[in-house]
């Protein structure tokens, strides 16, 4: 019985993958990493030579016009051998999940945050509305997947500017102007979407989402100290990302209040907690050395006393 | 409790008593053997003796829910389509549903979520120029209420339909909403049609489930959803006696007394018991090619709402 399913599976399952081929001539480039996973998936000896050189290839020179979107998404097709079937599947049912996520981005500014946005990016995939109900219906996963994205953009931006660094071609950023550049960078990420970011902000905060937007919140604070060049071990790991994350928050903050022109005041706004946190930084370096000094005068002063008082003669 | 058992021993033997017959006669006739309630038939006297059961209940159908399930039926309905979530411009097709409950809550869904829709619109532009004002009038009056929304009612049973309709013209639902009689096993309807297929308490009278599902998916369109209503398992004990308790108690008694039907009412009973518990019904439709297929039980397993994607 439990053969006879499987079975039954596996045929479908080579059904879907002709289908995908006969898409591949609508989307090119796309249909054809999809192609090449389900027939992977159909094959049992999927480790065979052949299928794997020639979707290797396809991974290494992504055509012209290939979706930005997709390219973080490559490495999950080489999956490692076991389990493979299963995990193929889920695989490529979860990056079709992505499409209509990013596709229903460009929706967001008309119709919010909403399963209606969702509804109307699977509209342009050529999927039916109703697959809007594959998500939750309060939108967060449609917003979680932006953040992600976001992140993902501002590393790869920050990994170019680095690469630039280490050529020579680009001079190094003092820290101060590095953080600033690196969050403004982040932060007109935002900017088609400012009118309906509150209501992500307010979706992000509910307890059921808490975890997985702090999660994205803390790996992008990491990637900019990361690239920036932190190295700490210590307590100043902590202390670094907490000022940082506080200095995003509030910037994202007043950026959602602004109103002038070219969020200039936004702008002024970071730039001056930038400079606060490095002057914290430096006071507390600085007061960290007063304090030693004090300290060493103090023992100083108390061996001398001693001295003088003639306790530290040895008879 | 032993009594409850002695009880629904002596219920099953007297039942057996009459499928003892047709066993008999199974001899010449072909087909595979079916469950209708405990007996066991062929395909075929299944189809008639459903046929018949939803025949002789169709005109007490709906105050005989209210009764049997203290109205909570209402509820489920309104959990279903708030999971659908329909937004306007879905085509449905609501299986199995001759009396429309599903229906009508669909369009009054999509009526209010095109209302707000509209509302937003307006409040978008507020100070509007005469000339716009105007267009907008003329726009809604090409925009029906539903935003092009359409359900479409499909049963095998013509008198459940008749309830259906008339239930309609007393109600005043006319737009967007349309009634076919057909077989859930071969829908009359193009592939790649509708969006969202429901079938509400009516999949555990369909002869083959794993057919049913094959259509179901065969009309979706591609990102279409699957859901199903179905009273399901109970999987705590103690609930589970109480349920029993009820179900084999009660509601024939029930059925005997509004609609003057006990064996009606005994066949809803056993078919719950005979239908597939969650897990094994997923697995179902599953095999027909659904996607990213899970469940939601109402009020312990009572009844669940399954639900699956065309992808």
């Amino acid at each position: 019985m439990a053969a006879a399913g499987g079975l039954r599976r596996a045929g479908w399952r080579l059904w879907w993958a002709r289908r995908a081929v006969l898409r591949c001539q609508q989307y090119p480039p796309l249909r054809a990493l999809q192609a090449s996973a389900a027939l992977r998936a159909a094959s049992d000896e999927h480790k065979k030579e052949p299928w794997a050189s020639s979707s290797q290839q396809h991974f290494e020179s992504p055509p012209a016009g290939h979706q930005p979107e997709e390219k973080p998404q490559g490495p999950h097709h080489s999956y490692t051998g076991q389990g493979g079937q299963e995990s193929e599947d889920y695989e490529s049912e979860e990056q079709l999940q992505h499409r209509i996520l990013t596709a229903a981005l460009e929706f967001v500014p008309e119709h919010g945050w909403t399963a209606e946005a969702i509804a109307e990016g699977a509209k342009t995939l050529g999927l039916s509305v109703a697959a809007a109900g594959l998500f939750h219906s309060d939108g967060s996963e449609l917003i979680l997947h932006f953040v992600s994205e976001c992140n993902t953009k501002l590393s790869e931006l920050l990994k170019k500017e680095q690469k630039l660094v280490q050529l020579g071609e680009a001079e190094k950023k003092p820290i101060d102007e590095f953080l600033r550049d690196a969050v403004e960078a982040r932060l007109r990420m935002l900017i088609p979407y400012i009118e309906k970011w509150p209501q992500a902000l307010s979706v992000l905060l509910l307890p059921r989402n808490i975890p997985s937007s702090l999660n994205l919140l803390t790996s992008m604070i990491d990637d900019i100290w990361h690239y920036a060049g932190d190295q700490s071990t210590d307590f100043n790991w902590y202390t670094r990302r907490a000022v940082l994350t506080a200095i995003y928050n509030t910037t994202e903050l007043v950026m959602m209040q602004d109103s002038s022109p070219g969020l200039e005041d936004t702008w002024r706004f970071l730039e001056n907690r930038v400079a606060d946190a490095m002057t914290m930084s430096n006071t507390a370096t600085q007061v960290q050395s007063t304090g030693e000094a004090v300290v060493q005068g103090l023992m100083g002063a108390a061996v001398t006393i001693k001295n003088l008082a003639g306790l530290n003669q040895r008879r | 409790m032993a009594a409850l058992r002695l009880w629904r021993c002596g219920c099953r033997a007297l039942l057996s008593r009459p499928a003892a017959a047709p066993r008999a006669r199974r001899g010449l006739a072909a087909g595979p053997e079916m469950h209708f309630g405990f007996q066991t038939v062929t395909e075929e006297e299944r189809r008639e003796k459903i046929y018949q059961v939803f025949e002789n209940v169709a005109k007490k159908y709906d105050v005989m829910n209210d009764s049997m399930t203290l109205g909570i039926h209402r509820v489920w309905k309104d959990i279903l389509v708030h999971k659908m979530n329909p937004c306007p411009g879905t085509l449905l097709l609501d299986v199995a549903g001759g009396t429309g409950d599903i229906a009508f809550r669909f369009i009054n869904y999509v009526r209010s979520v095109r209302q707000r829709q509209l509302q937003r619109k307006l409040k978008h532009h507020q100070n509007l120029s005469w000339q716009e004002i105007f267009e907008s009038y003329q726009n809604d009056k090409f925009n029906n209420s539903l935003g092009d929304s359409q359900v479409v009612v499909c049963d095998i049973n013509r008198e459940m339909l008749k309830v259906g309709k008339q239930k309609a013209q007393h109600l005043g639902y006319s737009e967007g909403l349309s009634w076919v009689l057909g077989n859930a096993e071969e829908l009359p309807f193009d592939d790649d049609k509708f969006d969202v297929y429901t079938i509400a308490f009516g999949i555990r009278n369909v002869t083959r489930i794993d057919l049913a599902l094959q259509e179901a998916y065969r009309v979706l369109k591609p990102g279409g959803r699957f859901l199903c209503l179905e009273f399901s398992h109970v999987s705590n004990p103690l609930l589970s006696r109480l349920y029993d308790l009820y179900s084999f108690q009660v509601i024939p008694v029930l059925g005997e007394v509004i609609a003057g039907d006990w064996r009606s009412y005994q066949y809803l009973v056993e078919s719950i018991r005979q239908f597939p518990p969650q897990e094994e019904l997923k697995a179902m439709i599953e095999d027909a090619g659904f996607f990213k297929v899970d469940y939601e039980n109402l009020n312990f397993g009572i009844v669940a709402i399954h639900s699956g994607f065309k992808l």
